[in-house]
C-alpha cells in the first residue's frame, strides 16, 4: 500500500505532529505573578470604527502606557464564531498569559477554549458565562442613557424621540428602556420611536434608518451602531443627538448633546493588576463580574471627555421646568446634575430601573420601591412604557 | 401623516441612495456591453471612496475628491482590463481578486484616516423656484446634491450613445461578437479597454459620492456590498442604462421602506426585501424566451483572442 520511502515519510511527520503537540502543551505554564505579563485582545470590529471595538483598543493602549511589565497583542474584526482559532494562535503562537474576547457572540467559543487550556486566564465581555479561569465583565450605559432620555424629553418639540438599535438583544433593550424612562420623566407624554438595522456597523443602514425617523417626525436621536453616521444625519438637519461609545462630537459639534462614553480601561487596569499581584489566578474566577457603571468610572456621560454638555443646549435646559416628587420644581440641567450625582454615589441611592416601572402594555414589571436586579437587568426583553416600534 | 409626504420623503431617499448604485450600474452595463464581465466593482468603489475621501480632507475642496475618486477607479479598473482583455486570464477570478484588493488596500492605508469628520462636503442645493412644484419639487429639488442630477442626466447621455451612436454599435458588436468586429476593423481590445475604464470611472465616482457626499466620512468597508447590488442590477437593468436606472431607484425606494415600514411589517423580512427582488429579478431573465431576446451580451466573459474561436 505505501512505499518504503512514503513510509518513511508518514512516520517522519506523525513524530514531528506528536513532538510539537507535547511541546505545546509544555509550553502552556502557568502564570507566575510580578512577572512580565502578555495579554491578547480579540475585537469584533475593526479598531477604527469608532465605536465599540474603537473603545477597547483605546483601553488597551492605556494599559499599556500604565504598566510597564505589560505586553498587549490584538486581533481585529474576528468573526463571531471563528473566536477559538485566535486564541489559539494567541496562546500558542504568541505566548499570551491573558486573552479578552469583547463581543458577546464570543462567549461560548471563549469558554470552550478557557476549558481547552485551564492553566491560561480569560476574560469575556457581556456574556453570563464563567469558569474558574474565565471571568466577565461589562462597563454598562443603561444610567447613562437614562440621562441622556432626560435631556432628549426636554428637548424635543414633537414629542417623538428617536432610537435606532443594532440587534433587539437585552444590552440594546435595556438602553432603550433606561432612554425612555428618562424621557417620560421630563415629558410625559413623549415618545421613543424604535428602528433596528440588524448589524453592529452599518452606515448605510444607519443612515436611512435616521431619515426615516426623521420622516416620521422624529427630532432627538440617541442609537447603538458603531459609527458617528447618525450624528451626522441629525445635524445635518439641525437635530439634536447623543454620540455612542466615543467622542463623536467632532462631527456635529452644533447639535452633539451629549452622549455615551465608555472607559474600559477602568475594567483593565484593576483586573490586570489584580492579574500581576497575584489575586486573580486561573483558579479563582468563576464568581468574577465586573458590572462597572457611573459610580466605578467606567462610563462618562458626555459629548466628547471632559464635556458633560454641549454649552449651547445649557440655556434651554435651565429654562426647562420638571415637577419631581421628591426633588420638588427643578431644572431639567439640574436634575440631569443631581441624578449623576446620585448615581456616582458609592451607595447609589438612585437607579432609573426604581420602581415603579411598566411595560408597554401596562404591566408593572417594577413595582414601587424595588429595583431592577443585574440579573434582570441582563435579560431583560420587555419594552418600558413609551417605546413604540418593532420589539423583535 | 399623509400619504403625499410619505411619497415625497421616500421617493427623495430612493435618489439620494440609488445614486451611487446607478453610477455603478451605470458603468458595469457599459463593460459589460463590450463583452467584459467585471466583479470588481465592490474594489473600484472602495478605492474610490477611499481617495476621494482623503482628497476632499486633504485640500478641502470635496469637488477635487469626486475627480479624484473617479480618475483612481478608472486607474483601478484597468488592472482588470489589463489581466482579463491583454492577458486573456478568468474574468471572474480577476474581477474577484480586483475586489478583495481595493477592500485591502483602502483597509490598510485608510487607518489613519478613520474618524475624521470632513470639513467640507458636496453642498445640497434647494433650487428656487422649481421646489414649490408640489410633488415633484420636495422629490427633485429639495435637498439633493449635484451628483444626483449629474447621474440623472448621465442616463440618456450613455443610452444614446450605446443605442443610437456608431459607438454604441462598435461597443455593442464586440460583446456580441468579437470575431466580426474584428473582421470588420474594429479593435476589440481598445473598445473593451475603454469600456472597463469607463465602468471605473463610474464605480470610483460612486464611492467618492458615499464618502464625501451622501455620509462624510471615511470607514474601513464602508460600501457595504454596494458592488455586488451593483452587479445584479446590471442584469435586471437587461444591459440597458434606461432600466439601470429603473432598478437602482427601485432598490433605493425598497431599501428606505425597509427602515419606514418597521412598526407594521416584520423587520427581518423587510430587511430580506430588495435582496429577494433581486433574485426574482434574476429568476425573471433567466428565462428561456426572455433570455434569447434581451439576455447578456452573447461573448460576456469570454476573452478574445484573434483567430480563435
Amino acid at each position: 500500500m505505501f512505499t518504503q520511502r512514503n513510509k518513511v515519510l508518514l512516520v517522519t511527520v506523525l513524530v514531528v505532529a506528536v513532538i510539537f503537540s507535547f511541546a505545546s502543551v509544555m509550553m502552556a505554564k502557568e502564570y507566575v505573578p510580578g512577572t512580565p505579563l502578555k495579554v491578547g485582545f480579540i475585537y469584533v470590529g475593526p479598531i477604527g470604527d469608532l465605536g465599540w471595538s474603537y473603545a477597547h483598543d483605546e483601553a488597551r493602549r492605556i494599559c499599556e502606557d500604565t504598566f510597564p511589565w505589560l505586553e498587549t497583542v490584538y486581533v481585529e474584526s474576528v468573526a463571531e464564531g471563528s473566536e477559538g482559532l485566535y486564541i489559539d494562535k494567541l496562546i500558542m503562537e504568541e505566548g499570551c498569559d491573558v486573552v479578552l474576547t469583547t463581543s458577546f457572540g464570543f462567549m461560548d467559543g471563549t469558554l470552550i477554549s478557557a476549558q481547552k487550556y485551564p492553566d491560561k486566564i480569560f476574560a469575556h465581555c457581556s456574556g453570563f458565562k464563567r469558569n474558574p479561569n474565565m471571568m466577565t465583565y461589562m462597563a454598562d450605559f443603561y444610567q447613562i442613557y437614562y440621562l441622556n432620555g432626560l435631556i432628549a424629553g426636554a428637548l424635543t418639540k414633537t414629542n417623538k424621540t428617536a432610537y435606532i438599535g443594532a440587534f433587539p438583544i437585552p444590552e440594546v433593550k435595556r438602553h432603550m428602556g433606561a432612554f425612555a424612562v428618562g424621557v417620560r420623566e421630563t415629558t410625559p407624554k413623549a415618545e421613543v420611536l424604535v428602528r433596528w438595522i440588524y448589524e453592529w456597523f452599518s452606515p448605510t443602514a444607519a443612515k436611512e434608518a435616521a431619515e426615516a425617523l426623521i420622516a416620521d417626525g422624529c427630532d432627538v436621536f440617541a442609537f447603538t451602531e458603531d459609527s458617528p453616521t447618525i450624528v451626522q444625519v441629525a445635524g445635518e438637519k439641525g437635530l439634536p443627538s447623543f454620540g455612542h461609545y466615543s467622542p463623536m462630537y467632532d462631527f456635529s459639534p452644533e447639535y452633539v448633546v451629549s452622549g455615551q462614553i465608555a472607559h474600559w480601561e477602568a475594567v483593565y487596569l484593576d483586573f490586570l493588576a489584580k492579574v500581576y499581584a497575584g489575586a486573580y489566578t486561573a483558579h479563582n474566577l468563576a464568581d468574577v463580574d465586573y458590572w462597572w457603571l457611573l459610580k466605578e468610572k467606567a462610563v462618562e456621560m458626555g459629548a466628547k471627555p471632559g464635556m458633560l454638555m454641549n454649552p449651547a443646549y445649557e440655556d434651554e435646559l435651565k429654562e426647562k421646568k420638571v415637577n419631581d416628587p421628591v426633588l420638588g420644581m427643578i431644572s431639567v440641567y439640574d436634575l440631569v446634575m443631581k441624578r449623576l450625582e446620585q448615581m456616582s454615589d458609592p451607595s447609589m441611592v438612585f437607579d432609573p430601573f426604581n420602581g415603579p416601572i411598566f411595560d408597554r402594555d401596562g404591566n408593572l414589571k417594577v413595582p414601587e420601591g424595588l429595583r431592577m436586579s443585574v440579573f434582570e437587568l441582563t435579560t431583560i426583553d420587555w419594552a418600558v412604557d413609551g417605546i413604540v416600534g418593532p420589539w423583535e | 401623516m399623509g400619504w403625499e409626504t410619505w411619497i415625497v420623503t421616500t421617493l427623495s431617499r430612493s435618489l439620494a441612495y440609488g445614486t451611487p448604485l446607478l453610477l455603478g450600474t451605470l458603468g458595469e452595463i457599459y463593460a459589460e456591453r463590450s463583452g467584459v464581465l467585471n466583479l470588481g466593482v465592490e474594489g473600484m468603489m472602495i478605492m474610490g471612496a477611499y481617495s476621494g475621501f482623503t482628497t476632499a480632507y486633504i485640500t478641502g475642496n470635496p469637488w477635487l475628491g469626486i475627480l479624484v475618486a473617479a480618475v483612481v477607479g478608472g486607474a483601478f479598473s484597468l488592472i482588470h482590463a489589463f489581466t482579463s482583455v491583454t492577458l486573456k486570464a478568468n474574468q471572474v477570478v480577476s474581477g474577484l481578486s480586483l475586489t478583495m484588493l481595493g477592500l485591502g488596500l483602502s483597509g490598510m492605508f485608510g487607518r489613519g484616516w478613520e474618524g475624521k469628520p470632513l470639513p467640507a462636503t458636496i453642498p445640497k442645493i434647494t433650487v428656487p423656484g422649481l421646489s414649490k412644484i408640489p410633488f415633484l419639487g420636495p422629490i427633485f429639488f429639495e435637498g439633493q446634491n449635484l451628483i444626483v442630477y449629474m447621474a440623472i442626466l448621465l442616463v440618456p447621455l450613455l443610452w444614446y450613445i450605446l443605442y443610437r451612436t456608431r459607438i454604441g454599435i462598435t461597443i455593442r458588436s464586440v460583446g456580441e461578437n468579437p470575431a466580426t468586429a474584428d473582421s470588420l476593423g474594429i479593435n476589440v481590445d481598445r473598445v473593451r479597454y475603454m469600456c472597463v475604464l469607463i465602468g471605473g470611472v463610474l464605480a470610483g465616482m460612486a464611492g467618492g459620492y458615499l464618502s464625501v457626499a451622501y455620509r462624510p466620512a471615511w470607514t474601513e468597508g464602508m460600501t457595504a456590498g454596494m458592488g455586488w447590488i451593483v452587479i445584479a442590477l446590471t442584469i435586471f437593468a437587461f444591459w440597458n442604462p434606461a432600466y439601470g436606472m429603473l432598478g437602482a431607484y427601485l432598490f433605493a425606494a425598497l431599501y428606505h421602506l425597509s427602515f419606514r415600514l418597521q412598526p407594521w411589517v416584520s423587520p427581518e423580512l423587510l430587511k430580506a426585501m430588495p435582496y429577494a427582488f433581486a433574485i426574482l429579478v434574476l429568476i425573471f431573465v433567466s428565462r428561456g424566451t426572455l433570455k434569447k431576446r434581451i439576455g447578456a451580451p452573447a461573448a460576456l466573459s469570454l476573452p478574445y483572442t484573434r483567430g480563435e474561436e
